[in-house]
């Protein structure tokens, strides 16, 4: 991999401008996160250095424990660092206000997790809807036709998350992560509640989504197979990714 | 789609849903039905003592709007003075009493070709005018509740009174004896608690009214035209204290019940707030979903509300006839604003908490 060049990223309505690695979706620099429980402290990550190019599909892999999913909460923002620096889309996440990094998640990052984490109440068609809602361009019937089309849920819209198995589940949970057109797609172990079947066809479209629409993933897993779907696997442990880092 | 959201949510636990809803509407039934009934109250009182038919009346000094509160009664004489005035056409003296052999009703003692003379005189359902001492009129109302017969003896101030006949509701009082057994019975022989004067026109009232003034300069002197607008519960001591007391005991039904009930939502939809915020739902965007849920729940408990109002009105006034129960529109927009405020109120804790959920810990929610 080249290396990218540093310039002075452009100002984005909201967010700080930096200095920033213009070819770079996703960096971190010696990224920590530490958990407090009275006088305990766990250091989740340890000075975490993780770069991703636009249009890579990345898995991390690693045994339970080792920080993959803190990893993830840091980048998209759900989470604030303890040290260092991580930079979405030019944005130094440790620079904004917790609102700030609200909206960022909002307009850049989105996310599916391993227990699908649908609304109960809408039915799928409402699920991708809301986020469109809350992204606050309003609904858009082309992107939402293109979206469901693509993960063959054009039949299921009008169904709630009950009444779907697991892979239509996770399916719709893609869609509501991708409608908004994010820079990055976080997956927090996505085939993880299901079963072999599903979790092919749940990965084969997570990479036609990196391959055709050109959607940055950036996949967790522990299971290898589903980390052979991606382009590249970067492994960590103990907070540290001890492997998988793009060559200078 | 925020609004299919809010609605699905509202009727994903219809039971919870239900049981907000009736509290609401509870609070909305209680502030209008208490709020009505003492209106309502001092309404048709106003009413009837306007009903009278006099110009003018005259109390003791300090004397209540409400007649029956009025302490030490005047000397009946003064009558005389009252009589000798220019304008002056008749003048009645009248004893109350209160009688509370069963329930709370107010005697008039009355001179009955007195109290004709100002009043027109009674129309009657049933039988005739007061011929004994131990005779009583009461009015078809209190007849109706009471199923009261002409001819029957009714206890009440520890007497039996003959019911001589059964008149008009809207003189004064329900319950009409001679002056001079009510006197007797109370103790105030030669006593009147009001004069109603009737003067020979009415446009007169303002000139005798100053002149009344001027010969019973500590005395109170009420046009009758203004009774209607006196008869406040601001004018009743305590009055106004126990309705606002109720209504602070309707506001605090709606306001907990709502706060628990939103309290429970918020907790069984954790993960739910945890994934609206992994979306890039904003503080302002939950808390303003979550409010906008209880308006619709306070919507819908103001309508049940509006609606139990009116139909526990229809059972209380079947119940009791003689209840007048007044609901206003003004009183109605009150009830509706105090729940929703309420309400809203009760929901802010809630949905402020909500929105400062940590998302990664909301997410891992069992």
């Amino acid at each position: 991999m080249q290396n990218a060049a540093t310039i002075l990223a452009p100002a984005i309505e909201g967010f700080l401008p930096g200095e920033w690695d213009v070819d770079l979706i996703l960096k971190t620099d010696n990224l920590w996160k530490v958990y407090r429980s009275g006088k305990l402290e766990v250091s989740a990550l340890r000075g975490v250095n993780f770069e991703v190019l636009p249009g890579e599909f990345v898995a991390v892999m690693g045994p339970s424990g080792c920080g993959k999913s803190s990893l993830l909460y840091v980048i998209g923002g759900l989470a604030q660092a303890t040290r260092g620096h991580v930079l979405v889309d030019g944005n130094d996440m440790m620079a904004l206000s917790d609102a700030a990094r609200t909206k960022l998640r909002r307009h850049k990052v989105g996310f599916v997790f391993q227990r699908f984490n649908l609304l109960p109440t809408l039915d799928a068609y409402g699920n991708i809807a809301i986020a469109q809602h809350i992204h606050g361009n309003g609904f858009d019937p082309h992107r939402f036709e293109v979206v469901t089309s693509m993960l063959k849920l054009t039949d299921r819209l009008h169904h709630k998350p009950s009444e779907l198995s697991g892979g239509e589940q996770q399916r719709v949970a893609i869609a509501r992560a991708i409608i908004n057109e994010p820079k990055i797609l976080l997956a927090d172990e996505p085939t993880g509640n299901l079963d072999t079947k599903n979790s092919e066809i749940v990965l084969g479209m997570l990479r036609q989504l990196n391959r055709d629409l050109g959607q940055t993933i950036v996949m967790i897993t522990h299971n290898p197979e589903a980390a052979a779907y991606a382009g590249r696997v970067v492994h960590m442990r103990d907070g540290v990714i001890v492997d998988g880092v793009p060559e200078d | 789609m925020i609004g299919e959201m809010i609605l699905r949510n509202v009727f994903h636990r219809p039971v919870r849903t239900a049981i907000s809803v009736i509290a609401v509407g509870v609070e909305v039934m209680l502030v209008i039905l208490v709020v009505g009934l003492t209106s309502g109250l001092l309404h048709e009182t106003a009413k009837r003592v306007e009903g009278v038919g006099a110009d003018l009346m005259l109390q003791p000094p300090s004397a209540s709007v409400f007649m029956a509160f009025s302490g030490a009664p005047m000397p009946i004489k003064i009558r005389e003075k009252l009589e000798e005035m220019k304008y002056v056409r008749a003048v009645a003296p009248v004893l109350l009493q209160f009688n509370a052999s069963g329930g709370l009703d107010i005697v008039y003692g009355i001179e009955q070709e007195t109290f004709k003379a100002v009043s027109g005189g009674f129309v009657f359902h049933e039988g005739g005018e007061l011929s004994a001492p131990n005779d009583i009129l009461v009015d078809d109302w209190y007849a109706k509740a009471k199923q009261v017969k002409v001819g029957q003896t009714l206890r009440m101030l520890d007497n039996d009174f003959h019911v001589a006949g059964i008149v008009e509701h809207g003189k004064g009082a329900r319950l009409f004896v001679p002056i001079q057994t009510l006197q007797e019975l109370s103790g105030a022989r030669d006593k009147a608690s009001v004069f109603f004067i009737k003067l020979t026109r009415p446009e007169h009232t303002a000139a005798v009214a100053d002149e009344l003034r001027k010969v019973f300069p500590r005395y109170e002197i009420r046009p009758l035209k203004d009774f209607l607008s006196l008869m406040t519960s601001s004018n009743l001591p305590g009055l106004e204290t126990f309705i606002n007391s109720m209504i602070a005991l309707a506001v605090s039904i709606g306001f907990l019940v709502i706060f628990l009930s939103m309290y429970t939502i918020i907790i069984e939809r954790t993960r739910e707030i945890g994934v609206l915020k992994s979306l890039g739902a904003s503080k302002g965007f939950i808390v303003r979903a979550l409010l906008s849920e209880t308006a619709v729940i306070c919507g819908i408990g103001i309508v049940l509300g509006i609606g139990m109002t009116f139909g526990m009105r229809a059972v209380l006034t079947r119940v009791f006839p003689t209840l007048t129960i007044l609901v206003t529109v003004d009183w109605v927009l009150r009830a509706t604003l105090i729940a929703v405020v309420g309400g809203l109120v009760g929901a802010s804790y809630p949905a402020w908490l909500a929105s400062r959920k940590d998302p990664i810990e909301a997410l891992s929610y069992e």
